[in-house]
């Protein structure tokens, strides 16, 4: 059908995805075995020049720190190519959410336009239907995890939005129905015991979220009501924690 | 079957309520029984509507179709069997009489009124009346008979025991509740029982199965089986449901052509032709279950039927009594036919009766002759005759009117039909009768369009009779047809059947399924396709109906899609969840990493990281750079032939890095030569030489602090690495104030050396430093130093003793150390709550520990150093002056220094008093090594001139007190005015005294490399070196020195307020440092030595300080909110007709500048000079002598001036001035000389 036909197109743009998050994560792997060697062989290195230190030469031992310097330098770097890939990844799933968001959000808009028109037969149960819509396309809206602004390294983009919207996985979704769809098998995530945590408050990311400016900041993201916002705020905005940080400096 | 259920409209409602009996309502379902009744009874005359109270009056009694009414006043007589015989004949003759009679009587009840309510009526009342007949006739009858054989039948009855009510059972404590199975709960049960047909089969069958000897089927099996079967079906039916078509909201009755539709009177809906009729237009009265299907489907379903009354086919028809059809609603119009059961409206009679007369009419629509009976224009003398059905099509005007008729039997009511042809149709009501119909009622003349729509114009040959069924009911049903099979039970495919039966056990499994499937088919055929479960069958009409209200396959289509979308978006937002964890997880890995490094390195070389962190903290202290590099040689090309080992913090971090360190003392000894060096090249009086004063103070106590540091974390000095034991961790921080307390009391110490004294007192000071503040811990640090200075000269003395030349230094060391002391001793009580307040701020801390000594206070061992040096007071700015120009009064120096300090800076209070407590400490080698050399004499030796000094001592000391005396005086005026400057004003003068300053033998006979001692430098073997020159200088110079200074304040004109700005202190104090470029040691003694010659002296060289300012010579003068900018001395009293200096004039002052620094030096009391800068304008000033300095002298101090302005225009326009300056200059000495040459653009 029509409506589906943006959607077909993204089966497609999606249909690699899995590879890549497989390639990805295969690199990451690999660079995680080689960074356990150089780990290994540092421990190595520095029993070596723990037991020998009284008989070594400065140059012997110069030479060995030197050897341990290396080893972590290279340590550091494939840990910044595994971040870096990370994030790679990241930015790549959430292009794929994001596309899938405003290609849903059509579709429904879509749906819900024939909806109204086929339940012109019955006013009530078309507006039934309608406020069963109306919920979940909130819902929806709500969901949508407008991430512009990528975090660490990032990039050209971070002048963008940086308020992020989540979704709660926590909420109760009982109230979300569509049409009728059951409520229990769509939009009410699993709570994933996993789910990463942000903000003052260590909680899961729900609502809208703001990033923090400061790409070292050990937190990212957190809650418009936990640092006191409403509205997001124009220009960089610092957690209070790196503002206090920042002061210092 | 389908029903179209609308809401009573309102008018409907109040003619139902308002003419309706009670009792007659919701008729329509009930199929009145009648009992038959064995008697007939008297005709009744007619059954017109009757009033309630009539209908009381009335009993009705149905024989043999015909309705016999009797009044209940009427007397009944009494018949005898015999006399039933011939009442038989008699009724008989009656019947064929009243056969007509009561056709024509029915038709106009039976007819479609004009409204719907008044037909229901009429047939409410028949009904009603017939069944009271009944009711009467039974109760007649029973008294009837007993009456005929017996007079009257005897009573009987007997008494029951009057029954005692059982007590009730008592309640369950909790109310009953009944909750609802859910439909996968009821989907597991078998909802289906048995009746008895499912029995008898289910016998026969098991018979069967019993001869051959299987075994039977227990009923629940049966009955579970049906059930699966009707389960299944209702799912098969469901997707077939989906392809119906949906009822037609618009559909009209095709009898009374009325879209009415009661809850009572529903329009019926034939499954297979779609007609729709009303159940009372079409006689049925109640609502069957399952399909519903016309008679001519029913019973014709083959081919098309066709009235015999009119020519259009389409249409509602019933069969007529000999088989052949006619639509009802010719039968109702046509006077001649009635129906034989006004109920049901089957079968039409009367065809035959129908005159032949009436056949011959030619209806004026379709212009058909003979084919069908017609009716005429109701209008008197219009003979026009139409079929009923052209009329309906035509829209004619045809209304139904119940009229009220007083009979025989009171008032009855009958129907008048009236039609009319176009021409007479009433006037409004014509066609467009819209309007009218609300008003008037129901018109069946309004309704032209619909009967248009629901006859076809026939095919003009009757005898064409085969015709596609579709067209019986025209357009509408030709769009309508629908080709689904007569009877809607699913099939069920075979592989379901399978899978229905695969939970149960049963021999002989297909073979049973079988037959019990095609039971079921059968069961299901004769039920008209009803489902067996109620419950499905209501759930599939539910369904069906919430299906076709989103029929739109296409929408459930997409909603499942839409599902699997957002099932999509779940997964991805998993992945995303997932990849931010590892992203997270990667982070950590990644700090994980940089701390294991870290850590590593902490274990392996902790030395290293002491070291390192400790030579970070001295090179921090230095500020303005001047170490952090190597000496530039080519700056200084005489560098090496002063310092042997040039050491500097960049060559101290590579050999850290190289691990050529292995403790703290390395470190040490290294920052040491660093500093001796500097302290060693550049003269007392620079810069450069504070700088390095200050570095020696901090450091000292940074060094300290890692010493202890080293100590506490227990570090094996071999391998640079943790002793295995960690040591004992006495605090070293851990003491009271009775420690502190116990060491201030000289006695306490008497046991120790004056070293060990001293090294006590220090730690114990930088404790106290380090201890949060109090005013204890400010009364103690204040007294420790003290006590350290004093310690300090002790140790002083006792090793002065060892030489004489050594004592005559310590001596002048003492003093000076001792009057400093004094001084400082003064500034301390007076600027003590200032230094505790400050202090506290060092600290963070405001509070003021009012109780001092209470409490062992526990110590913070924050690091030492930055609490005992809170000012990193940027040095001064560096100012070159020349090494054997140096002859100044140490003590002068340093008293303007402390006095300068003490005045306009409360901060470097702290920094002077560490300054003096550091001093004496380093003090005791400072004489070894200074004095060792034995430098023959000072005129050949310009460092060591400290024999002239030795042996001028006393002189020197009385001229020097005096001096400075005035210096206080002087300094005291000047407030803060930076010495920096004036030494190096005060020293360039006397820098060409000695004869020869031959730098070279100086190297060699220098004192004692710093690699020879530990704490090579100090500030006194400076003091000392420059000292000893200056004795000689300042023995002979300091009287006349003041002398002309006294003259030349009085020789003071008058001055001018000229400038907006006079420069202050403060703002002296606030001259920023230098730019880094000057960080490089300036060249020492090569100034002096080019210009040996005394040519450009008193031009170049404004000579010490008061004296030597001659007018006309250059200087940098100093204003307040501007650098130093290049100006001439002038002097004030100059001829007013203006002079020539060497050729070139000199502008004269103005009057008003002349009176301005008269009244200027009046307001300060000191002397001031006229100076005219160099710029554009040439403005004047009066400035103070330190203020002012010399140019020309050192390309460093100019350049260093060039550099000074801020902003790049004030530095641009400095640098015009001095070029005009330098063109000035060029032009004097040019004059003079003729052959030097001087190119002002080599220094920019």
């Amino acid at each position: 059908m029509a409506a589906g036909m943006y959607l077909e197109h993204y089966l497609d743009s999606i249909e690699n995805l899995p590879f890549e998050l497989q390639r990805n994560f295969t690199l990451m792997r690999d660079l995680d075995t080689r960074t356990e060697d150089l780990k290994e062989q540092i421990d190595s290195l520095a029993r070596e020049y723990t037991s020998n230190a009284r008989t070594l030469s400065s140059e012997q031992k110069l030479s060995l720190l030197r050897q341990l310097q290396q080893s972590h330098g290279k340590c550091k770097e494939f840990g910044d190519d595994k971040v870096q890939l990370a994030m790679q990844t990241y930015e790549m799933v959430d292009k794929h959410i994001r596309r899938l968001d405003t290609d849903l959000a059509r579709f429904e808009a879509d749906l819900k336009e024939k909806q109204i028109e086929s339940t012109d037969y019955d006013s009530t149960s078309s507006k039934g239907n309608k406020s069963d819509l109306r919920g979940p396309k909130e819902k929806k809206v709500a969901r949508m995890k407008l991430k512009v602004k990528s975090d660490d390294d990032c990039s050209p983009k971070s002048g963008q939005k940086k308020a992020k919207l989540t979704q709660a996985p926590e909420f109760p979704a009982p109230t979300v129905n569509f049409g009728n769809v059951h409520p229990s098998d769509v939009l009410d995530m699993p709570v994933d015991p996993n789910e990463p945590t942000y903000c003052l408050c260590h909680q899961v990311s729900y609502g809208e979220m703001i990033g923090c400016d400061n790409t070292d900041c050990s937190i990212e993201w957190f809650h418009f009501a936990c640092v006191g916002l409403t509205t997001k705020p124009r220009g960089k905005w610092y957690c209070p924690r790196c503002t206090q940080e920042r002061k210092k400096k | 079957m389908r029903r179209l259920r609308r809401g009573c409209r309102a008018g409907v409602v109040g003619l139902d309520m308002g003419r309706g009996r009670g009792r007659g309502r919701g008729r329509g379902r009930s199929v009145p029984l009648r009992p038959p009744s064995p008697y007939r009874l008297q005709l009744s005359p007619s059954r017109e509507t009757l009033t309630y109270a009539q209908a009381q009056k009335m009993v009705e009694v149905d024989l043999d179709g015909r309705l016999h009414r009797i009044n209940i006043t009427d007397p009944l007589p009494v018949i005898t069997e015999d006399e039933m015989m011939a009442q038989d004949i008699v009724e008989c003759n009656s019947n064929k009489e009243n056969s007509e009679q009561t056709q024509s009587r029915a038709r106009p009840g039976r007819k479609p009124p004009n409204t719907k309510s008044r037909r229901r009526e009429s047939k409410n009342s028949s009904h009603q009346s017939r069944r009271s007949g009944g009711h009467t006739q039974s109760q007649t009858n029973s008294f009837q008979n007993p009456s005929h054989h017996s007079p009257l039948p005897e009573p009987t009855f007997r008494v029951l025991e009057a029954p005692c009510p059982l007590d009730a059972p008592p309640l369950p404590p909790s109310y009953y509740r009944f909750i609802e199975k859910t439909g996968e709960e009821q989907d597991q049960e078998a909802e289906y029982d048995m009746d008895e047909e499912d029995l008898a089969w289910l016998d026969m069958v098991n018979q069967k199965r019993v001869c051959e000897g299987h075994a039977s089927v227990t009923p629940d099996t049966f009955e579970l089986l049906i059930d699966r079967l009707e389960r299944e079906s209702v799912l098969e039916s469901r997707n077939q449901a989906l392809s119906q078509s949906a009822i037609d909201e618009e559909a009209f009755c095709c009898v009374c052509l009325d879209d009415e539709c009661l809850n009572s009177n529903v329009i019926l809906f034939c499954d297979i032709c779609n007609l729709a009729v009303h159940q009372e237009c079409y006689g049925v009265p109640y609502i069957p279950e399952g399909q519903w299907l016309c008679r001519c489907c029913l019973q014709s379903p083959s081919r098309p039927v066709d009235c015999v009354l009119c020519p259009n086919r389409g249409g509602a028809f019933k069969q007529t009594s000999d088989g052949r059809w006619a639509h009802v609603v010719c039968a109702i119009w046509i006077p001649e036919v009635c129906f034989a059961n006004t109920v049901f409206l089957e079968p039409v009679e009367g065809v035959k009766n129908i005159p032949p007369a009436r056949w011959k009419l030619t209806c004026y629509l379709c212009k058909q002759k003979g084919r069908g009976a017609s009716i005429q224009c109701h209008k008197a003398n219009c003979y026009r005759a139409f079929h009923v059905t052209c009329a309906q099509k035509a829209g004619l005007f045809m209304k139904i009117d119940p009229v009220r008729e007083t009979g025989i039997n009171g008032t009855t009511f009958s129907v008048k039909k009236t039609a009319y042809c176009d021409n007479h149709s009433p006037v409004g009501t014509r066609r467009d009768g819209s309007g009218d119909e609300a008003v008037e009622g129901r018109l069946v003349g309004g309704r032209g369009t619909r009967g248009q729509r629901s006859y076809t114009q026939t095919p003009p040959p009757p005898p064409r009779k085969k015709t596609p069924k579709g067209q019986k009911k025209g357009k509408k049903s030709s769009t309508r047809r629908s080709t689904v099979p007569v009877l809607l039970v699913p099939q069920i495919p075979s592989h379901r059947l399978n899978k229905i039966c695969t939970g149960v056990a049963v021999q002989r499994k297909n073979q049973f399924m079988q037959r019990l499937h095609n039971y079921w088919l059968l069961k299901r055929q004769s039920r008209n396709g009803m489902p067996l479960i109620r419950r499905l069958h209501s759930h599939l009409q539910a369904h069906k109906t919430a299906e076709q209200r989103e029929p739109d396959e296409k929408l459930s289509a997409a909603m499942e899609e839409l599902r699997y979308w957002q099932k999509l978006r779940q997964d991805l937002e998993r992945a995303r969840l997932l990849v931010e964890l590892i992203r997270k997880r990667e982070r950590l890995k990644r700090e994980q990493m940089k701390l294991h490094q870290a850590a590593l390195e902490l274990k392996l070389t902790p030395a290293l990281i002491l070291l390192r962190s400790t030579l970070d903290q001295l090179q921090e202290k230095d500020t303005p750079q001047i170490f952090s590099k190597p000496v530039n040689l080519a700056e200084v090309p005489d560098y090496l032939e002063f310092i042997s080992k040039p050491m500097d913090f960049s060559t101290m971090r590579a050999k850290l890095e190289a691990h050529a360190y292995c403790s703290i003392a390395d470190l040490e000894s290294d920052f040491n030569l660093m500093v001796s060096n500097c302290l060693k090249y550049n003269s007392k009086e620079t810069a450069f030489h504070h700088a390095a004063l200050y570095l020696r103070e901090v450091g000292g106590a940074i060094l300290r602090h890692a010493h202890r540091q080293a100590q506490s974390i227990g570090l094996d000095p071999s391998t640079g690495m943790h002793l295995p034991d960690s040591p004992n961790k006495h605090g070293f921080y851990q003491c009271t104030w009775e420690d502190v307390d116990s060491l201030l009391d000289p006695v306490n110490r008497l046991h120790m050396s004056t070293e060990e004294q001293l090294k006590a007192l220090l730690e114990k000071l930088d404790v106290v430093t380090s201890m949060r503040s109090s005013g204890g811990r400010t009364k103690r640090i204040r007294l420790l130093r003290r006590e350290i200075n004093t310690v300090g000269y002790k140790q002083q003395r006792s090793q002065s003793i060892n030489g004489k030349e050594e004592e005559e230094e310590v001596d002048d060391e003492d003093d000076e150390e001792e009057e400093e002391e004094e001084v400082a001793d003064v500034e301390e009580v007076e600027e003590k709550e200032e230094d505790v307040k400050k202090e506290a701020v060092e600290n963070g801390l405001l509070t003021s520990d009012s109780t001092p000594d209470d409490s062992p206070p526990t110590l913070e061992p924050s690091c030492p150093v930055s609490s005992l040096l809170p000012g990193d007071t940027p040095p001064e700015p560096p100012v070159l002056g020349l090494v054997s120009a140096g002859r100044r009064s140490p003590g002068r120096s340093n008293k303007r220094q402390r006095s300068s300090r003490s005045g306009g800076n409360v901060r470097s209070d702290n920094d002077a008093e560490v300054s003096e407590t550091l001093k004496p400490s380093k003090q005791e080698e400072a004489p070894t090594e200074v004095c060792s050399p034995e430098t023959p004499s000072p005129s050949t030796n310009s460092s060591p001139p400290v024999g002239v000094g030795r042996r001028t001592s006393v002189l020197f000391k009385k001229a020097k007190n005096g001096a400075r005396l005035a210096k206080n005086k002087v300094s005291l005026q000047n407030g803060g005015s930076t010495e920096g400057k004036n030494n190096g004003l005060d020293s360039t003068p006397i820098a060409p005294t000695p004869p020869t300053a031959p730098t070279p033998p100086l190297t060699g006979s220098n004192p004692a490399p710093p690699t020879t001692a530990p704490t090579p430098s100090s500030p006194s073997s400076h003091q000392l070196r420059s000292r000893g020159s200056s004795s000689e200088g300042e023995g002979e110079k300091t009287l006349p020195l003041l002398v002309k200074e006294e003259g030349l304040t009085n020789g003071l004109g008058k001055h001018k307020d000229d400038d907006p700005d006079p420069p202050s202190d403060d703002q002296k104090q606030s001259t920023p440092p230098p730019p880094k470029r000057s960080r490089g040691k300036p060249a020492l003694a090569k100034v002096p030595e080019s210009q040996n010659g005394d040519s450009g002296r008193s031009l170049l060289l404004p000579f010490d300080s008061e004296t030597e300012l001659t007018p006309l010579d250059l200087v940098w003068a100093k204003c307040r909110g501007y650098p130093s900018y290049p100006a001439m001395v002038v002097d004030p009293d100059m001829p007013q007709e203006g002079l020539l200096h060497n050729g070139i004039p000199i502008p004269v002052p103005p009057v008003d500048v002349l009176k301005l620094g008269e009244r200027r030096q009046k307001e300060t009391g000191e002397r001031h000079y006229l100076v005219l800068f160099f710029d554009t304008k040439r403005t004047w000033q009066w400035l103070p002598r330190d203020k002012l300095l010399p140019m020309g002298m050192d390309d460093t101090v100019d350049k260093l001036r060039l550099m000074e302005g801020k902003k790049p225009n004030v530095r641009k326009s400095v640098h015009t001035a001095y070029d005009r300056a330098m063109v000035h200059l060029n032009h004097v000495m040019n004059h003079v000389k003729g052959n030097l040459t001087f190119n002002p653009s080599n220094f920019i």
